[in-house]
């Protein structure tokens, strides 16, 4: 099962590439694919590349693929780690969720953060009382890791 | 500082101690990097002088310490983990990475490790590097810049450690990588070993892991045990100590008064109970136990409800004996024919049958063998014989042992716990046999001393009156000793530490088959062995301190599982299961077939869900089967083996005719026993959505409840939260799938439906019921009826 709709996903991808982000397989195993965002132009990631590591497991699209950023990132929903906040990563997975549907809701939480959310409380606590310096951080390590 | 792919060879080792007069070893060999990427060797059979000769890529850089174990594979579950020995090596003092390639073979003595335990004997390893195979890590672009024999590599690394979902946990005593969630992709910057994460390192002994589920645990290799919580530094070792004996004590405390009803001498209802199900039970019992023999009224009850009717008792027929055995039970010398039997013979058994002339015939039942497995017999109040078939649930006056006659004003079939127990234990097949079985065992040792004990005896030795004794300690067993030894043993056998069993999605403490188990040889000889472990304990009128997925007692009363029994098994993929039959799955299941593939350790493989199923694809039309055959195989087939191994274990104690009498709930209370619950802790610790507490619907909630007896209490837990168990600390400490989740009744569905449950969430989904009589009509309904779905 899972084989066929990875591959089928990554047929797509190639067919339709959603704008602003790319996916593929890192080497022959195709569980494990690499992914990158460009940082939307209305965010303070603006002008940076993302890298996401995804990884599928075997009982996809039962269960949502396990992905995380790889280049350091300063946002409310996404930790040190590089783990993320989304819901639909979570209980709101479903079957009909795709790579490329969950990298858009990704480009979109980097837009819109969630701060009721947060992964990261300090950073969430630092977006709701002094946005402006919320952006400065996240610029600035925007710079120094993703550009 | 760079990290380069080197590549070590465990070549072989030699002279290995001898740690067992009769046996040699089966040696492996573990190499760790860093206390992370962990490789294991394939296991020499039988020798001092292994030969491995196997390959392994890690990255490193020069200051990398390179550890080889060399293990007893198996000795590998005891508290020294068959150890052999180990040898230590910083990486740069062996090659120079600086160099474009290089290799270097060492002979190097293994070393005792801190346990002090004899080791003798040399490792002989090749390291070697050759710069092209080079990697950077970070943020190199996907595509080219790992090469794929790194992909190939990470792979590997992250399907041992569990990250990729649905492989294994880490095998027992590794210091296996185990790397959080999903952040394994070999970026060694965000890359923790097993000893430490992002709050710093654990304590000394204590190690990191995640289970199948991507949940993370923590390993003390101290006391050898598992817990949820991240153990931190600044406590010592002594107060995790007296932490973890005050846990254990509560635990303890809860665990000894567990019971089952009918089992307290002193319930004032028991005894109306008993003369109401027999007119004849008063003289019955005196009478056939001796004056001598305190009666009871459990026994008095299950003498009544066996069928038993007198038939006046006075003198023995000539030639016959009353003896009694040195455990003070009665038996009978037929000196006529040489025999005897526990059967008094002035107590001959008859059932009555009705034949077609309405002209009565009795017959012994002593000739008519058992009942069909899932029967049972019972009386009316009028000393009536009937029949109940738990099957089907239903009622007959027919003896399914004979022919059938016409079934007229036959009592309704109703669920009845105490006395399916009653019954239950009155069966022959129930008695404790003659002589006494010794179990003698170490209180620091009890799993393996226990394997030892119960696997060495036949199950008829083990149906002998149990004596447990602790190695050291005075103390005769009348009871006592074996509550603990149970109470231990089930804490042991069961922990995640040993993979075989594991922690459901359900909460954090129901407890499932691990489909990984067979990482330990061995595995199905200790499933046999913990499945006579549960039944010796049924058999012995013990209780376990283990609580299963409900599907795990659906399948030991050989029912079938549905997809409701996926909820407490893996709530994630019952969503999704949920979701196909629901949506339209032609766009994102297009080309699924009727297959599955499985993870087995780092190898996918395909398998079919039913013959020819790879070429059948899976449509609107016939996606239920698809969902039927994967719930199926995933909660049953997958750990098929090891369930059958388990069931053999038990049946051996408790015939499956017989266990076939109670339904997966009953069985869960028959295992684990009933707890005493707390109504008004419970209800303090109750969330509610669309009702408060002070509605009319809700107060007659708590009324019905406090109504009920405690049987029905537990099967309203089992209905809501998916186990009868409650934590130790109360209700307070619900958990549910996705971490602490408090009991909560939610305001939904027409007052004619009966409520649903979620048992993820510990949601009860009520209907604001018009009356009081009308709530408790279906929220009886709904506890005794285990099948959630088309149950409306």
């Amino acid at each position: 099962m899972s084989l066929k709709r990875i591959n089928k996903e990554l047929a797509d991808l190639g067919r339709d590439p959603p704008s602003s982000c790319s996916a593929g397989p890192v080497g022959d195993d195709l569980y494990h694919w690499q992914a990158s965002i460009m940082g939307p132009p209305d965010s303070p990631y603006a002008g940076g590349v993302f890298f996401l590591s995804i990884h599928f497991p075997t009982d996809y699209p039962f269960k949502p693929p396990k992905i995380a950023f790889t280049t350091k990132i300063y946002h409310p929903n996404i930790n040190g780690n590089g783990n993320i906040c989304l819901d639909i990563l979570k209980d709101q997975w479903s079957p009909a969720l795709t790579i490329s549907k969950v990298l858009l809701s990704i480009c979109s939480l980097l837009t819109d953060a969630n701060p009721d959310d947060p992964l990261v409380p300090e950073i969430a606590h630092i977006y709701k009382l002094d946005r402006p310096k919320y952006e400065a951080i996240a610029k600035e390590w925007t710079k120094k890791y993703a550009v | 500082m760079t990290r380069s792919t080197i590549n070590v060879k465990v070549v072989a080792a030699e002279s290995l101690y001898k740690r067992d007069v009769f046996r040699q070893p089966d040696p492996f060999a573990v190499i760790t990097i860093d206390g992370a990427q962990t490789k294991t060797t394939k296991t020499a059979k039988k020798t001092l002088n292994p030969y491995w000769n196997e390959k392994f890529d890690v990255t490193a850089s020069e200051d990398s310490i390179l550890i080889i174990q060399v293990f007893d594979q198996k000795k590998f579950k005891k508290k020294d983990q068959g150890f052999l020995g180990v040898v230590n090596v910083r990486v740069g003092d062996v090659i120079d990475l600086s160099l474009p390639s290089s290799e270097e073979t060492i002979t190097r003595d293994l070393k005792k490790s801190n346990e002090n335990l004899a080791v003798t004997g040399k490792i002989i390893i090749v390291i070697s590097h050759s710069s092209s195979a080079s990697t950077r890590n970070g943020t190199s672009s996907f595509g080219n810049g790992s090469s794929n024999s790194a992909a190939a590599t990470a792979r590997l690394s992250s399907s041992s450690t569990g990250v990729v979902g649905g492989s294994s946990a880490p095998p027992p005593g590794i210091n296996s990588s185990s790397t959080g969630g999903a952040s394994s992709s070999g970026n060694s910057q965000r890359q923790y070993s097993s000893f430490e994460d992002q709050y710093g390192r654990l304590p000394t002994g204590w190690e990191r892991r995640t289970d199948n589920f991507g949940r993370t645990y923590f390993v003390d290799h101290n006391s050898r045990t598992t817990t949820w919580q991240r153990p931190t530094l600044d406590q010592t070792e002594l107060q995790r100590d007296q932490q973890r004996e005050l846990t254990t004590e509560a635990e303890r405390r809860q665990h000894r008064e567990r019971t089952l009803p009918g089992d307290t001498p002193l319930s004032p209802t028991l005894g109306a109970q008993g003369s109401s199900t027999s007119v004849t039970s008063g003289s019955v019992t005196v009478n056939a136990l001796g004056p001598n023999q305190p009666v009871s009224p459990a026994a008095a009850v299950s003498m009544a409800a066996s069928g038993a009717t007198t038939s006046g008792l006075g003198e023995l027929p000539s030639g016959w004996e009353q003896r009694f055995t040195n455990e003070d039970r009665p038996y009978f010398v037929d000196h006529n024919t040489r025999t005897t039997t526990w059967v008094d013979p002035r107590r001959q058994q008859y059932i009555r049958t009705y034949g077609p002339n309405t002209t009565i015939q009795q017959q012994p039942v002593s000739q008519l063998g058992p009942l069909p497995s899932g029967w049972e017999m019972r009386l009316t109040n009028t000393a009536r014989v009937y029949f109940v078939d738990h099957n089907t649930k239903t009622t007959t006056w027919d003896d399914p042992r004979l022919p059938s006659s016409l079934d007229q004003n036959v009592p309704q079939y109703k669920r009845d716990f105490r006395r399916k127990l009653v019954y239950f234990r009155s069966q022959p097949a129930l008695r404790i046999l003659p002589g006494q079985c010794h179990i003698k065992v170490r209180r620091d040792h009890i799993f393996e001393d226990s394997y030892q004990e119960i696997m060495r005896q036949s199950p008829e030795d083990l149906k002998k009156r149990l004596m447990i004794k602790f190695e050291g300690e005075e103390g005769l067993d009348y009871g006592g000793v074996s509550r603990e030894f149970f109470f231990l043993l089930s804490h042991d056998m069961f922990n995640p530490f040993y993979c075989l069993f594991e922690y459901s999605t359900l909460d954090i403490y129901t407890l499932q088959i691990n489909p990984n188990s067979g990482i330990n040889p061995e595995h199905l000889n200790y499933f046999k062995f913990i499945g006579r472990v549960v039944g010796l304990c049924v058999f012995h009128r013990r209780f376990l301190d283990a609580f299963f997925v409900g599907a795990l007692y659906k399948m030991m009363v050989r029912k079938k599982v549905v997809l409701q029994d996926m909820e407490g098994v893996d709530a994630e993929f019952y969503r999704s299961l949920k979701w196909m039959l629901d949506n339209d799955i032609s766009e994102a299941f297009m080309g699924t077939t009727f297959t599955v593939e499985d993870d087995k350790f780092g190898e996918i493989v395909e398998i079919e869900l039913k013959p020819g199923g790879k070429d059948i694809e899976v449509t609107e039309q016939n996606k239920l089967e698809y969902v039927e055959l994967i719930t199926e195989w995933k909660i049953h087939k997958r750990v098929e083996e090891q369930f059958n191994a388990f069931i053999d274990g038990f049946n051996e104690l408790i015939p499956e005719a017989l266990v076939k009498v109670f339904d997966a709930r009953e069985l869960e209370l028959l295992i684990g026993g009933l707890a005493t619950i707390d109504v008004d802790d419970w209800k303090k610790h109750t969330d509610y959505r669309g009702y408060s507490e002070s509605d009319q619907v809700i107060q007659w909630f708590w009324q019905c409840l406090r109504e009920w007896d405690l049987e029905q209490k537990a099967r309203l837990l089992q209905f809501t939260t998916g186990t009868s168990r409650i934590p130790v600390n109360g209700f307070k400490d619900l958990q549910g799938s996705d971490g602490p989740r408090r009991f909560t009744i939610e305001k939904a569905g027409e007052p004619e439906q009966l409520p649903k449950s979620h048992t993820c969430f510990n949601r009860v989904d009520l209907p604001p019921y018009t009356s009081y009589e009308s709530l408790k009509q279906k929220l009886t309904m709904a506890v005794e009826e285990t099948v959630g779905f088309g149950q409306e």
